[in-house]
């Protein structure tokens, strides 16, 4: 029987650990002082998410094992670090949106912290058992946060839409992970791998189930991170939700879904890459497509973020579809996937951000409604156009290197259509994007509402930052360029690679 | 077909029958009926394979609470149980149709074609089975277990914020 | 499995449902003889010396009743339902120890019908399963009465089921085994649980009045509001069928609680004279079924938040926290720690 050395296994998870408590006491003081509009429950989540965040940072370079199936490698640092950055300043612009619209604010924060905490689960199992789990665990928190304004019909409409999607594609996900699991007879990655690799296991047909397998998973991964097809679920829950859940939909649980992509297909089954790279070439070509071209017709800003965060998701995969064992530079795909998961977090947070500032204070987010935006907030249009630059992928933003990154990968891999398919995707963004732009500056306003926007310090903080990282991934990428091959340097260390 | 053939046969096809007893009846309440001999068809494969204790206790937790509290919600809502002439089906049927067949025959195959490695003489056996469990989720799977509890614990907040009467 | 052993079982079956039955009639007629001398009235004593050929006279009498089924009942469920109720009442009863082992025509026999490792999980299971009964009961009759006996039972069993299982979990805990047949050995030498576990004793005692539906807790067919509750429209066999389930589950669980707490079979003497252990298994019986009857005669019926108030609010975190008490004696006792005192 294992025995478990319990000071150092809660020193490996002290992040996880930080998070759980964190959420445990903002749920028992928001039960005993009963003060839902005070900054005590933000401060406390505030100081949780933070001390996570700090303490993610000591665990680089480490290649160790927690409770048998918690890898505490750079991988998982990398997603610990990327989940609670975006918790932070998902946390920042929801006190004043929950404040005003929800009577649940302790629920609220407690929920922001175990959600980071299911994206760093995700990302750092590497058993198939806790792997669902944790994907349960993202699934339910989220589908929970999307139906917070339980008054309001759409939101309840987002979260009972996404809700039936959700409970579809993780059943189908888990006939594929059943047939890894039949084939290795075990529900690590590492023997799932070790099975495939070992000519004298690796008998007969079983080769031929991997694919299935592959394919079956992907409904479950690919609904995470919005892949056409099953992106269905996306437009109707973004615009439905809260819109800081929407931020955090975007962002932190689409990363939860590329880290589980990464450590699976890379764990699991890498010696079957030419069958999985082949998928996942044809998903990134129809999703970045069908996401830019739907985005066209858009006339609500949060349904546009939508098309435009599939779209994003169809790029990001680029990365990994063409990633390449052998190559080690810096235009390995994995590290294009991180950097520009990064660069989308800043970017993405930031243009949300805005548009929960400008709702916060007009209550629209219909496009029309950002006509003569500039008059009323100068500060937040020029924000906005910069996260628009990013999010097409014009230098000198954060989303041109990270494009840079993975439209390299691509050519490095020599797959030059999806490069060219990426770049002409690229070209069909900016028109929407650019549309927006068109209505803040050079659109009259409507007659009244000309006071200008007025947004709390917190969300100001919180806007910068985006902004900041926005612009220094563009100008000077190197730390983060490091970060992300930090992250890859998990790859060397795993057995089977 | 030895005894354990023949259980196993007519498990198989009260838990089939019984599904797709629920996906084409008419009334939820029925529809939810079905559904239990679902889970003690299940149940049955279950003890079949040697897990008594996860057969009883997929009665003791299905059959017995949750299928109980979904027969409650049926009964607790008039619309539901009001409208015995709702369609049947809706528009999209025979897409779904072609859908599930398709991922049906997939595995199907699957099943039929791959060589699965099959158990070793002397894999573990099914004696203890109640204890090897509760030690496995107290060692190896202990964190599966810890995230199971904390899953539970955010549905039980989620249902009380969405649910609960102001 | 010879053909002995198949024997065996066959008979100890049959026994075993003979006993029930004629257990459920006799019942009936204790019942209406005790609570008449609660209230200071005869009772049925018509009926042959003391009215004891009462329940025969009953029987007969729902036999020949006429057989209703409401036009717009869901046929099928309707006559489902009052088979769901008695069915697993009987099961339950396998798992039940009699007595010691008795020598008959040279073979040993244990005086139990099932000996299973998972005993308890499988009497509860069965208690979940026989919520059904009145579930069915109440949805087929296509009646409004029936519907809400039917909505509180299935409240009623959900909220009180895991209150049991927990206070049952604190015995096995203690004995270290699902099987009643150990739990009952576990007692030898007059060390019964009722001593070592008095709020878990509480607590069963609560709930398995709870979930047989008596009194105070029969708010499923509670007639002053609901006229007969889920069985409203039933009338003859079938009615007398709902009937027969309370009756037995009440025995059932009453010889589950004498096994859990009372030592079972278990008395001076018990194992060198067999029979000794069946009088006493039976008056131990007897004392908790008096203890139904006496508490229907006592009691007024809770109302319905405050038994929901009670289930959630009392008896279950109470529950919880005996089972963890009982945790830290059980590690306690087993790494020694009460010897270093």
């Amino acid at each position: 029987m294992a025995q478990i050395n319990w000071a150092e296994t809660i020193w490996l998870l002290g992040p996880e650990v930080i998070l759980t408590v964190g959420a445990l006491v903002v749920l028992v003081v928001d039960f005993v002082r009963d003060d839902d509009r005070g900054p005590l429950l933000p401060g406390l989540t505030l100081i949780t998410l933070g001390g996570a965040f700090l303490l993610s940072f000591t665990y680089l370079g480490l290649d160790r094992t927690a409770l048998f199936m918690f890898e505490v490698d750079n991988l998982t640092s990398f997603f610990r670090i990327l989940a609670t950055g975006t918790s932070v300043l998902i946390l920042l612009v929801s006190v004043d949106y929950v404040r005003s619209r929800s009577r649940h604010a302790g629920e609220f924060y407690s929920l922001l912290l175990w959600v980071t905490l299911a994206v760093i689960l995700v990302a750092a199992s590497s058993d198939l058992i806790l792997l669902y789990l944790s994907f349960e665990l993202l699934s339910i928190t989220s589908y929970i946060l999307v139906g917070w304004l339980r008054d309001e019909a759409r939101s309840n409409e987002a979260a009972i839409k996404y809700l039936l999607y959700g409970a579809i594609s993780s059943a189908v996900m888990l006939y594929g992970m059943s047939l890894l699991y039949g084939a290795a007879g075990s529900t690590r990655l590492e023997d799932i791998a070790r099975t495939f690799s070992d000519p004298a296991v690796r008998v007969g047909t079983l080769d031929e189930l991997v694919l299935p397998a592959v394919v079956l998973m992907l409904a479950g991964f690919g609904f995470k991170t919005s892949l056409v097809p099953f992106h269905q679920w996306a437009p109707d829950a973004y615009e439905g939700a809260p819109t800081p859940v929407t931020a955090f939909l975007s962002v932190g649980s689409k990363a939860a879904g590329f880290a589980v992509l990464i450590r699976v297909f890379l764990t699991a089954l890498p010696m079957f890459q030419v069958d999985w790279a082949a998928v996942l070439v044809a998903f990134s070509i129809l999703t970045m497509t069908l996401g830019n071209l739907v985005a066209l017709v858009q006339t609500n800003m949060k349904r546009l973020l939508a098309y435009s965060s599939v779209a994003q998701a169809g790029y990001i995969l680029m990365g990994l579809a063409a990633y390449v064992a052998t190559d080690t530079s810096t235009l390995n795909g994995i590290a294009g996937v991180l950097l520009y998961l990064v660069a989308y977090l800043f970017t993405n947070l930031g243009a949300f951000i805005a548009v929960i500032a400008y709702e916060q204070a007009t209550g629209s987010v219909s496009i029309a409604d950002y006509a003569g935006m500039v008059r009323r907030a100068p500060w937040l249009a020029g924000a906005l156009v910069v996260f628009f630059l990013s999010l097409a992928g014009i230098p000198p933003t954060a989303g041109f290197v990270g494009k840079l990154a993975v439209f390299g990968a691509a050519i490095n891999a020599q797959l030059y259509y999806l490069a060219v398919i990426g770049v002409v995707n690229s070209v069909i963004s900016v028109y929407y994007y650019f549309n927006v732009v068109r209505q803040m500056f050079f659109m009259p306003p409507p007659a009244e509402g000309e006071e200008p926007v007025r947004y709390p310090q917190a969300m100001g903080l919180a806007l910068t930052v985006s902004l900041v990282g926005t612009l220094l991934i563009g100008i000077y990428p190197q730390p983060f360029l490091d970060l992300a091959n930090v992250g890859r340097q998990f790859l060397a260390m795993l057995p089977f690679a | 077909m030895t005894a354990e053939q023949v259980v196993f046969v007519l498990a198989a096809v009260v838990t089939l029958g019984s599904a797709l007893g629920m996906v084409t009846t008419r009334s939820v309440f029925v529809g939810a009926l079905w559904m239990i001999a679902v889970f003690g068809g299940v149940a049955a494969l279950f003890i079949l394979l040697g897990a008594g204790f996860l057969g009883i206790v997929q009665i003791l937790v299905y059959i017995g609470a949750i299928a109980v509290l979904i027969l409650f919600a049926i009964m607790l809502t008039p619309r539901v149980m009001g409208d015995p002439n709702a369609p049947r089906y809706n528009r999209q049927w025979p897409l779904v149709a072609v859908m599930a067949s398709a991922l049906a025959s997939l595995l199907v195959a699957l099943v039929l074609r791959t060589d699965w490695p099959l158990a070793q003489e002397g894999a573990p056996t099914i004696t203890g089975f109640a204890v090897e469990l509760g030690k496995g989720f107290m060692t190896t799977y202990i964190l599966p277990f810890e995230v199971a509890s904390v899953l539970l614990l955010v549905a039980l907040i989620g249902a009380i914020v969405i649910a609960r009467e102001e | 499995m010879g053909t002995a052993d198949f024997v065996e079982i066959v008979v100890k079956s049959l026994v075993i449902i003979w006993a029930l039955l004629t257990g459920f009639a006799y019942m009936t007629w204790f019942e209406r003889r005790v609570i008449a001398r609660l209230q200071s009235r005869v009772g049925p004593n018509r009926v042959g010396p003391s009215g004891l050929l009462q329940p025969l006279a009953d029987g007969v009498k729902l036999m020949f009743k006429e057989d209703i089924v409401p036009a717009e009942a869901d046929r099928a469920l309707y006559l489902l339902a009052p088979l769901v109720a008695v069915v697993p009442a009987i099961m339950a009863f396998a798992i039940v120890p009699v007595g010691p082992s008795v020598t008959l025509f040279g073979r040993t026999i244990p005086l139990h019908l099932a000996d299973m490792n998972i005993a308890l999980l499988y009497f509860l299971g069965l208690g979940s399963l026989g919520v059904y009964g009145v579930v069915l009961a109440g949805w087929a009759s296509n009646n409004k009465y029936a519907l809400l006996g039917g909505l509180r039972a299935s409240a009623q069993m959900i909220s009180y089921e895991l209150a049991m299982g927990l206070a049952v979990l604190s015995v096995v805990m203690l004995a270290g085994s699902l099987s009643l047949v150990d739990i009952v050995n576990a007692q030898a030498g007059g060390r019964w649980f009722i001593l070592l576990q008095p709020v878990a004793f509480l607590i069963f005692l609560v709930t398995m009045i709870a979930e047989t539906k008596r009194a105070p807790f029969d708010l499923p067919e509670a007639e002053q509001e609901l006229v007969a509750g889920f069985h409203t429209e039933y009338s003859g066999m079938k009615f007398a069928l709902f009937f027969m389930g309370e009756y037995i589950a009440m025995i059932a669980i009453s010889g589950v609680a004498v096994s859990l707490f009372l030592g079972g079979w278990r008395g001076p003497f018990a194992e060198q004279v067999p029979i000794l252990g069946v009088l006493y298994f039976f008056v131990k019986l007897v004392a908790f079924l008096f203890f139904f009857v006496w508490l229907r005669a006592t009691l007024p019926r809770l109302r319905y938040d405050r038994l929901m108030h009670l289930g959630w609010k009392v008896l279950l975190p109470l529950s919880l926290a005996n089972v963890v008490v009982t945790a830290l004696a059980v590690v306690a006792r087993d790494t020694g720690f009460f010897g270093l005192w």
